[in-house]
């Protein structure tokens, strides 16, 4: 029951905050208590991943109709994630907290979450389908609704876009189910037990109905061009959830579904996986250099990002898979750190143009210490976390394929060359003609709160990241080539 | 096995010194904050002096207790190594670090960002601490990276300046273009010695003659050195770093960053010198670097930037001396250079504290000597040890490595006569362009006034290293052969030899008789040349093109990141895919033409559905 309840509290939560007006509640505070009480019930479920101790956490599944049966169940990389989704989750909230906002909004996130919590734990892809595009609902509200100038065509565009990518997942679900009923003779739709065959066109079609159907929420080059708008005109609380915990459905597709799913076929796309991977760091990261606005720079940036964790994962190694599902928890902090910042900016100027800021440093002194620190977390600053996840993913690669690795490498310099001049223009350059007008206040107690939040997983996963390793290590055990 | 309170305290103290200074002392008494850091500065220098008494003794420590990122067999570790080669840069770090230190607080004295500065001079001490005493190579390539990051705070400390916010860029991006081979390195390390797990102690004795990788990982690692420690062709960082408060610029220089590239090849050395052509290719990297920067240092005129193109001329000498085998005089030049160097910034930055600038021209000095002449006495003490004249300590160094040029023959005895004569000239042309004088061109501030004890205390040290430290040349050998890793030996620094004596001092006098004839006989000439032959100062200024082509290279970036990211990323791609939305519309429209709403069409359209199904029905 408590697998259930992990997804269903949020939902339930998110009606309560609908219905909080009525009953004259604050919305905000009931969904801030809901997502807080999320938090707790998956730290609690926790406990026993800590050291090791438990393998993982499942509940007995209950067979409905055609195959399709309820089951649920969590190890060590879905706890991960799901601790991230409620942490995020709260964090975005109270990103939010000064703004005036309707019960929607608030409900919104935790119907999200919902969502999202249950993408990480079923085990019937008829409900990871389910679940899967319920968290475009919440997401197209978010954008559509509390985004920014250009929020309708930006919503309607990531609607659409990744709608196109569901119907490709939805193909290839089927094409498994079938497979598995035409080999045994019996209907299921358990990720446990699909095995696509070996050979035969059909499953080829399946194999990439699948890369398409994840690759769009990663998102993959060249299916990514959704991302950029929907992160610049959504909401910053929209863009923490969105960077932070929606691009990491699809990577975690890849580990659950994908190459379970093809064994061999998996074993046989690795140089292409890893080389679409390169593709997007090297890709996203020079596309970052020519943004001109904030968060369509942070937008290209996780692109490069995000390929870090495809290419550890297609490594198929122990450290290349442990670096990559890493390289997803670090993602969240860090990019959900960026867009913290920049929400803030935006809350205090209503602008996130690089040419609209400058020397921010003397009026807001602690935001630049924040920003600062998160910017070179993202970098890859050995002794921070993103080193920690790019070096395992890479040194995975190089052990499979050492030129798909150099590129890696290439990707990882050129990242301090968008972010940090960014940095530079925004908080330490002049000021220009555009940004004197408007005064910048400094980090409030909350804001310094939340990034501290954040920052100080940063510095521990950067420095002792072991626990969380081991945590996640068993998990992808099996996928090891 | 326990780990040493010694070795605790390098690291404890200084991170304690802090995190104490950021959350306690930033906000409320940031004028205090030198005090932590002296503390700590003192704490790590006598762990050092009893660390070094230890390893003297040969008591070698290598342990590894904390796993960094443990996943099965593949895990890398935090450790220390503290053998001789660790023991000597820690020392210097220590003590010259700690000397410069003590310089900056007062240097610093009344600046806005005190607080700012101190943390950032700490971390970067600490930084190069952490990289000495690593025993893998991943835990090097973490405090390598945290040296770039402190540069990189440092440089651009006055970030209201625009060149100094270039500056600090350029350095970190010189730096990463480096890492490139650093981190590359370490993934074949990983992966084709995955038992070593990057630990030096494991990996050297696992070394084979002649395999791909080793050479390799001995070629990218050079690539990694060529960038920290300055050497031809991405060096051009290096002068531009100056952009940061002098203090800053005298640790860069003399203890932390520049040296951590030859530390780096030193420590390699068991892995480099079985790379085929490798240590050729690096003396004469390092040979053309040393003539190159000797080149231009005698062109300039802004005196922290003759003192740093002189930095990089003795980087090359460095490099130079390693490639040839060197290993130990290479690392004594390095300590040698840390005590002159050190001494040498110190001076300019007295003599900028006097003009109240961050740095000075000769155009605004001459004939300091009378005016500060405790600044002038420790320069030219300096500058003698730099210029490697018998019995300062440059000589020691210096000549050793000369020697083995000597000994070469051929191109190398040729940029070893080259070297000592150039370091002789330009620093010497310093000197009394600054000193004596001044001439008609120059115009030196009317009352400059000597800096106080909290700077020349440090400096009187350092400058008594600079003077002294070469005469324990068998001491700082039996130190440095101690722990030696490296399959051969390490070759003996050699004592005094008459005949690469008369070679080298000889070469020296002619530079400084040259640099005397050139400032002195005809005190005019260094402003003649450049209003009668512009075009040599154009080309001097570019750093004979490689300027042009660093500023063309990074324009043809961010080209192609405008290509990629606007052009065809937005404005092609992303367009094409918007405009599949409007074929759709285009398709319905054109569908719905059929649905015109008419009543005449909608009864032509029953007619045919009602035909259709006549028909099925009828078959």
């Amino acid at each position: 029951m408590i697998l259930t309840l992990f997804w269903a509290f949020p939902v339930i939560g998110a009606l309560f905050t609908l219905l909080a007006p009525a009953f004259n509640l604050r919305a905000r505070w009931v969904s801030l208590i809901c997502a807080a009480m999320e938090l707790y019930l998956v730290l609690q479920a926790g406990t026993g991943f800590w050291g090791g101790r438990l393998a993982s956490l499942s509940e007995p599944g209950k067979i409905l109709t055609y195959g399709i049966s309820y089951s649920f169940s969590m190890d060590g990389l879905s706890w991960a994630l799901c601790l991230l989704n409620a942490f995020l989750t709260v964090i975005a909230l109270l990103s939010s907290w000064k703004q005036d906002l309707s019960a929607g909004f608030w409900a919104s996130f935790l119907f999200l979450e919902g969502a999202v919590m249950g993408v990480f734990l079923a085990q019937d892809l008829f409900f990871f389908y389910v679940f899967w595009e319920a968290m475009l609902i919440p997401m197209f509200f978010i954008i559509g609704l509390w985004g920014s100038e250009n929020r309708k065509h930006a919503a309607i565009k990531f609607f659409l876009f990744t709608f196109f990518g569901s119907l490709f997942l939805l193909l290839g679900i089927l094409a498994l189910v079938v497979f598995h009923h035409q080999s045994t003779g019996v209907w299921s739709w358990d990720m446990n037990i699909l095995r696509a065959p070996n050979h035969g066109l059909y499953a080829i079609l399946a194999f990439a109905a699948f890369v398409v159907g994840f690759g769009v929420k990663i998102p993959l080059v060249p299916i990514h061009t959704w991302l950029p708008d929907a992160h610049t005109e959504a909401p910053a609380a929209g863009s923490i959830i969105l960077a932070g915990v929606l691009l990491k459905v699809g990577v975690y597709g890849f580990l659950r579904v994908l190459l379970p799913a093809f064994p061999e076929w998996g074993m046989k796309s690795l140089p292409w996986l890893g080389g679409l991977a390169a593709i997007n760091v090297i890709y996203g990261a020079l596309s970052a250099m020519a943004q001109m606005d904030l968060k369509r720079l942070i937008a290209y940036s996780s692109i490069a990002h995000l390929g870090f964790c495809v290419l550890g994962i297609a490594s198929r190694t122990a450290q290349g898979l442990a670096g990559g599902s890493l390289q997803l928890i670090n993602h969240g902090l860090t990019t959900g750190a960026l867009f913290l910042m920049v929400g803030f900016l935006y809350e205090r100027t209503h602008k996130r143009g690089l040419a609209d800021f400058g020397d921010l440093v003397s009026q807001a002194p602690i935001l630049t210490f924040f920003f600062g620190v998160t910017v070179f977390a993202s970098i890859g600053l050995p002794g921070l976390n993103g080193f920690v996840g790019e070096f395992m993913s890479l040194s995975g690669m190089a052990k499979v394929s050492l030129p798909i690795a150099v590129v890696g490498v290439f990707g990882v310099t050129i990242a301090a060359f968008y972010l940090l001049p960014a940095f530079q223009a925004v908080f330490l350059g002049e000021r220009t003609p555009a940004s004197v007008s408007s005064r910048v206040f400094d980090l409030d107690f909350r804001e310094q709160a939340l990034l501290w939040l954040l920052i100080i997983p940063m510095i521990v996963i950067g420095l002792h990241p072991g626990p969380l390793l081991n945590i996640v290590g068993p998990a992808i055990g099996k996928l090891i080539l | 096995m326990g780990i040493p309170f010694s070795v605790v305290c390098l690291f404890a103290a200084p991170v304690s010194a802090l995190l104490f200074g950021y959350f306690f002392l930033l906000k409320r008494k940031q004028e205090w904050m030198h005090w932590p850091m002296i503390l700590s500065c003192a704490v790590v220098g006598v762990s050092a002096a009893s660390i070094a008494a230890q390893v003297y003794s040969g008591h070698v420590l290598d342990v590894s207790p904390f796993k960094w990122m443990p996943v099965g067999a593949w895990s890398v570790s935090f450790g220390v190594r503290l053998d001789g080669l660790s023991a000597i840069v820690l020392s210097l770090v220590a003590l010259v670090g700690g000397l410069i230190h003590v310089y900056a607080s007062g240097y610093m004295e009344g600046d806005p960002a005190f607080g700012r500065f101190f943390l950032a001079f700490h971390l970067f001490y600490l930084s190069m601490i952490g990289l000495v005493v690593a025993n893998n190579y991943v835990q090097m390539y973490l405090f390598w990276e945290m040296v770039g990051l402190s540069s990189y705070l440092l440089i651009g400390f006055w970030y209201q300046k625009a060149s100094a916010r270039r500056a600090s860029l350029q350095a970190f991006f010189t730096n990463r273009v480096g890492d490139i081979g650093f981190f590359l390195a370490l993934l074949i390390l990983m992966n084709v010695f995955p038992a070593a797990h990057a630990r030096f102690s494991e990996l050297f004795p696992m070394l084979g003659k002649g395999s791909l990788a080793i050479s390799w990982v001995g070629w990218l690692l050079f690539l990694a050195a060529t960038a920290k420690s300055a050497q031809f062709p991405l060096y051009f960082w290096l002068p531009d770093a100056m952009e940061g408060p002098t203090p800053v610029s005298a640790l860069m220089h003399a203890a932390t960053m520049v040296t951590a590239g030859i530390f780096l090849m030193a420590r390699s050395w068991p892995l480099i010198s079985l790379a085929p052509h490798l240590p050729t290719t690096i003396a004469a990297v390092g040979a053309f670097t040393a003539v190159f920067s000797g080149i231009i240092a005698a062109t300039r005129k802004d005196l922290k930037r003759i003192l740093a193109y002189s930095t990089v001329s003795h980087l090359g000498i460095m490099a130079f001396g390693l490639g040839l085998g060197e290993v130990s005089s290479a690392l004594f030049h390095l300590v040698t250079h840390g005590f002159f160097k050190a001494a040498l910034f110190l001076c300019a930055g007295n003599i900028a504290h006097a003009l109240h600038k961050s740095t000075a021209s000769v155009d605004e000095t001459g004939g300091l000597l009378k005016k500060i002449p405790v600044t002038a006495v420790f320069f030219t003490a300096a500058a003698f040890s730099l210029s490697g004249i018998w019995p300062f300590a440059g000589f020691y160094s210096k000549d050793a490595i000369l020697g083995a040029a000597f000994d070469r023959g051929g191109w190398a005895s040729a940029a070893g006569f080259a070297i000592a004569f150039l370091s002789a000239f330009y620093i010497f042309r310093m000197l009394f362009l600054a000193f004596l004088g001044p001439r008609k061109e120059q115009h030196p501030p009317e009352h400059p006034h000597e800096a106080g004890p909290a700077m020349n205390v440090p400096l009187f040290f350092i400058v008594l290293g600079a003077i002294g430290i070469g005469w324990f040349s068998a001491q700082f050998y039996q130190l440095a052969s101690s722990g030696w890793l490296g399959v051969s030996p390490m070759i003996k620094i050699p004592g005094f030899d008459w005949s690469s004596f008369i070679r080298s001092s000889s070469m020296a006098g002619l530079g400084i008789l040259a640099a005397y004839l050139w400032t002195m006989k005809w005190p005019s000439f260094d402003w003649d040349w450049r209003r009668n032959m512009p075009w040599i100062e154009t080309i001097a200024d570019a750093d004979f093109g490689v300027k042009p082509m660093v500023a063309a290279l990074t324009l043809l970036v961010e080209e192609l990141s405008y290509l990629l990211g606007i052009f065809w990323d937005k404005k092609t791609w992303d367009r094409w895919i918007e405009n599949t939305s409007l074929w759709a519309e285009d398709a319905a429209k054109s569908v719905s033409s059929l649905a015109s709403g008419r009543l005449n069409d909608s009864l032509w359209w029953i007619l045919l559905g009602g035909g259709v199904m006549l028909l099925r029905l009828l078959k």
